[in-house]
């Protein structure tokens, strides 16, 4: 049993354009136990989970918002290239539907519940956004949480003055820690909410906190959250939604629960009434879906994880839903679309689109342009910052490289002279008797520089107590001595001299 | 396999790996024999009861790392109890029990080994026929309990580690006093060969591509990216499983949990291979359990642990209750806990496994 008395939260995974399986559970939440999504004190969503969590919060209707899924995915199903088309514009097609759709006072509804996960561009944290002023801004975020670089665009959109990308890519789940989040999931892994794949895969996911298994089907969802499969299947998917809510609501007693407050937001006009007696027997002969499926050929992976068990105690989707998503599935029979589905003309256009991709790109390019113009101010002033940005820390890395490649090369001559010291004075020494016995030494090129020591030996007494001062900050960083010797010392046997001094310090304090 | 696997210094009581040629070569993954015992020894360091941790050579010369659980209070119980043998399950290791050895040994002795071919034991080659692998692993348990001395046991498997337990109680139920399965793998056959016949062809398979992918991955090891990411191997377990370290968080507040999971499963593969052996297509089990559980002694007490959230579906546990009938099998719900049950609701899961180990004496 879900613990009802302490304040829960739902949280939606992104998942691209399986969002419309969040639509299914968020219509059985809201028809089975409304209580459950009234009273949760926040409703959280990460990318197409803000979507859905947004429609839910604000009260849209659930029907509408799913038919808009469809509607998005068929609209980047239509291209060639898919959603990589030039001309297919997510952002503005999400932009649109959310100002069409949210009521005028939304953000008031919005404040304080409704929590979306943004990733800062800046640093990469995640950012729960919670406070909209204006629908504008709710609008905003919402396109923010769901927009993925490169695949919607490269300027990111800003909202009140700070640039945001997809949330999935720093938080997909938003709050799943908190024992009292329910987290709903299309991929089938340990999230509260989620489809069952009948797979024993050992190996499991977390990507940015959505526990995702390792399995056949969840690979066939991963490919399609952002290259969005055929509408009959997503709404399978939308359905399999309802009937894993429906599962997770039976298993924690949630069902026949009367809670505070029961008021169906569904309530099923008299119009819907007479659908639904239709659409019982359309379910009730469900062979017509059965015969459109084998003719697609990914159809029954979402069915393969259903289980036939439940399949006749979940009625089905709420008529308000089911007749919009049918609705939106059918508008793709029409004459001239299942002509242009026919394999010569899809092979026609296969072929032409060398020719007709440059001219397709050329014009959607102008038109973004056109689109772009209010905000190039903005974003132009945006990149510039980020460019001297970039530019500033690739000055500052070098600088710190080469300071520090001059401080290696030095200390490797000190402790080659430090070594050498080692061999040819084991036993006690001072810096003074120091010199003679050096000069001795093996190699030439440890002679040569010893007998420019020697040329300086008679510096040496002043120079020396100004480097026993120093050896403090010697020892203590490494960039002190480069500066120390660029100061103090100013020719180059000196400065070898000044290493050599350090290695003897060094040597001191063993 | 990268030969610079054996570059790393080896300690003394670690198994030793034959020095190649290239063990001067620096090794590309930041992991190694001595690297993973470090790390154990952080995780053990939490047990208060009194702990041996040995290795035990079995006959062929494996090596099989066994951690071994005294109370502390209580020196000469009246009547020996029967100890709890525990196996892990899949790329894990005894350090993952860290949350139950110590409640559990209250009570009688606790035995855990890192599976042959897993953690700190001998890594052999497996051979790549699914009964031989299961044969081998189950043979080195027998070998193991025949050197440690035991004369009957609770065995307890988690995940892979229930799989074989399983297999074991089969081949030796003298030996097992009470069965308990956590999470178990490799219960279910597969879909596909369940709705044999007219089901198959009015439901198509996942699309072509997504099947060729599936080809491709399974001719790796199951492991085989965390090994071929070399220094990035760490970060790669700490990205895509932070839950290890969530869930051991109140223990340990640093890397430790996934640093040891890393160490456990960046050495050189080899209880992996016997599990790809074992599995077939994304972790389906070639010899299904189910099709087995009727060998098991119809008297030998079983219990089952399921987590509410694992992925793990409970309905396979459910099946074994029809087979071996409702007498002597028993399914028990964790609530609020994924695969990992032992480390999600420690409390529950001690409180019930020491409710069985009460049941047997």
């Amino acid at each position: 049993m879900f613990p009802l008395d302490s304040p829960w939260n739902i949280s939606f995974a992104g998942c691209g354009f399986l969002g419309i399986y969040h639509i299914g559970v968020a219509s059985c939440l809201l028809e089975q136990a409304p209580f459950l999504v009234q009273h949760a004190r926040h409703i959280y969503g990460a990318s197409a989970g803000a979507l859905t969590a947004t429609a839910l919060v604000t009260g849209v209707c659930l029907g509408e918002t799913g038919a808009n899924i469809i509607d998005v995915a068929k609209e980047a199903r239509k291209r060639f290239l898919g959603p990589m088309h030039p001309s297919f514009n997510l952002v503005k097609i999400v932009r649109h539907m959310l100002r069409r759709t949210l009521p005028p006072d939304c953000h008031h509804r919005a404040n304080g519940r409704l929590g979306i996960s943004l990733t800062r561009v800046t640093d990469g944290e995640n950012v729960l956004v919670s406070h909209y002023d204006s629908k504008e801004e709710l609008v905003q975020a919402c396109v923010c949480s769901a927009y993925i670089p490169v695949y919607c665009g490269l300027i990111p959109p800003a909202l009140q003055g700070v640039r945001y990308v997809d949330g999935g890519i720093s938080d997909n789940l938003p709050q799943y820690e908190l024992k009292n989040t329910i987290t709903v999931s299309p991929f089938s892994g340990e999230s509260d909410i989620c489809p069952r794949d009948t797979s024993t895969n050992i190996h499991e996911l977390r990507f940015t906190n959505t526990s995702i298994q390792f399995t056949l089907t969840n690979l066939y969802r991963v490919s399609r959250a952002l290259f969005p499969p055929d509408p009959m299947i997503m709404k399978t998917m939308c359905k399999q939604g309802y009937k894993d809510a429906l599962h997770f609501l039976k298993r924690n007693g949630l069902l026949n629960f009367n809670g505070p407050l029961r008021d169906r937001p569904f309530l099923v006009n008299e119009k819907d009434k007479e659908y639904l007696s239709g659409e019982k027997e359309e379910e009730d002969n469900k062979g017509d879906e059965e015969e459109v499926k084998p003719h697609l050929e990914e159809g029954a992976v979402t069915v393969h994880s259903s289980s036939s068990l439940e399949e006749h105690i979940i009625g089905h989707l709420p008529p308000t839903l089911h007749k919009a998503l049918v609705e939106a599935c059918m508008e793709r029979r029409s004459l001239v679309q299942s002509l242009g589905n026919l394999l010569p003309v899809r092979m026609a256009s296969a072929m032409m689109l060398p020719y007709t991709l440059p001219l397709e790109s050329a014009v959607s390019l102008t038109l973004r342009l056109l689109e772009w113009l209010p905000d190039v101010q903005d974003d132009v002033g945006w990149i510039r910052e980020q460019m001297s940005k970039i530019v500033h820390r690739v000055l500052r890395q070098a600088s710190t490289k080469i300071s520090e490649h001059v401080f290696l090369e030095m200390k490797w001559f000190s402790c080659q002279l430090e070594l050498h010291h080692y061999q040819s004075l084991p036993s006690q020494f001072s810096s003074t008797s120091l010199f003679p016995t050096w000069v001795n030494g093996p190699s030439p090129s440890v002679q040569d520089i010893f007998m420019r020591l020697d040329q300086y030996k008679t510096q040496l007494s002043g120079v020396l107590c100004t480097n026993m001062d120093l050896q403090g900050s010697l020892k203590d960083g490494p960039t002190s001595p480069n500066k120390s010797s660029s100061s103090i010392l100013a020719t180059e046997g000196l400065t070898m001299h000044r290493s050599c001094l350090s290695a003897e310090v060094q040597a001191n304090s063993f | 396999m990268d030969p610079a696997a054996t570059a790393a210094p080896i300690h003394n009581d670690c198994e030793t790996e034959p020095n190649s040629v290239w063990s001067w070569w620096p090794s590309w993954r930041p992991t190694s024999m001595s690297l993973l015992k470090t790390t154990e020894s952080k995780i053990l360091s939490c047990i208060q009861n009194d702990l041996w941790a040995r290795f035990v050579t079995l006959p062929n010369q494996d090596r099989i790392w066994t951690l071994t659980l005294n109370n502390k209070g209580v020196r000469k119980p009246a009547a020996p109890k029967t100890p709890l043998v525990m196996v892990h399950g899949f790329g894990g290791g005894v350090g993952l029990w860290i949350r139950n050895l110590d409640v559990l040994s209250r009570s009688r002795p606790v035995y855990a080994f890192d599976l042959l071919g897993f953690g700190r034991s001998s890594r052999p080659a497996f051979p790549s026929d699914a009964a031989k692998a299961e044969e081998q692993f189950v043979d080195s348990i027998e070998q193991w309990r025949k050197s440690v001395g035991l004369e009957d046991m609770i065995l307890l498997g988690h995940s892979l580690g229930g799989y074989l337990a399983t297999s074991y109680a089969i081949q030796y139920p003298s030996r097992v006093s009470h069965l308990i399965l956590v999470d178990p793998w490799g219960l279910p056959e597969r879909a596909q060969t369940q709705m044999e016949g007219t089901e198959v062809v009015k439901r198509p398979s996942p699309p072509h591509w997504v099947k060729a992918i599936a080809a491709v991955v399974s001719l790796f090891n199951p492991l085989a990216v965390i090994r071929a990411a070399g220094p990035w191997g760490p970060g790669l377990v700490n990205r895509f499983r932070p839950d290890f370290k969530r869930k051991f968080e109140d223990l340990f507040d640093d890397d430790t949990m996934t640093q040891y999971i890393y160490h456990c499963n960046a050495q050189t593969p080899s209880g992996e291979v016997g599990f790809r052996a074992m599995s077939e297509s994304l972790g389906w089990a070639k010899r299904p359990m189910l099709q087995r559980v009727h060998l098991l002694p119809p008297s030998m007490p079983l219990t089952m642990l399921f987590g509410e959230h694992s992925w793990v579906v409970s309905s396979s546990g459910d099946r074994v209750t029809e087979i071996r009938g409702e007498a002597h099998s028993k399914l028990l719900l964790i609530e609020k806990a994924s695969h990992h049950v032992y480390a999600d609701q420690p409390e529950e899961f001690n409180r019930v496994v020491e409710d069985i180990c009460s049941s047997v004496n």
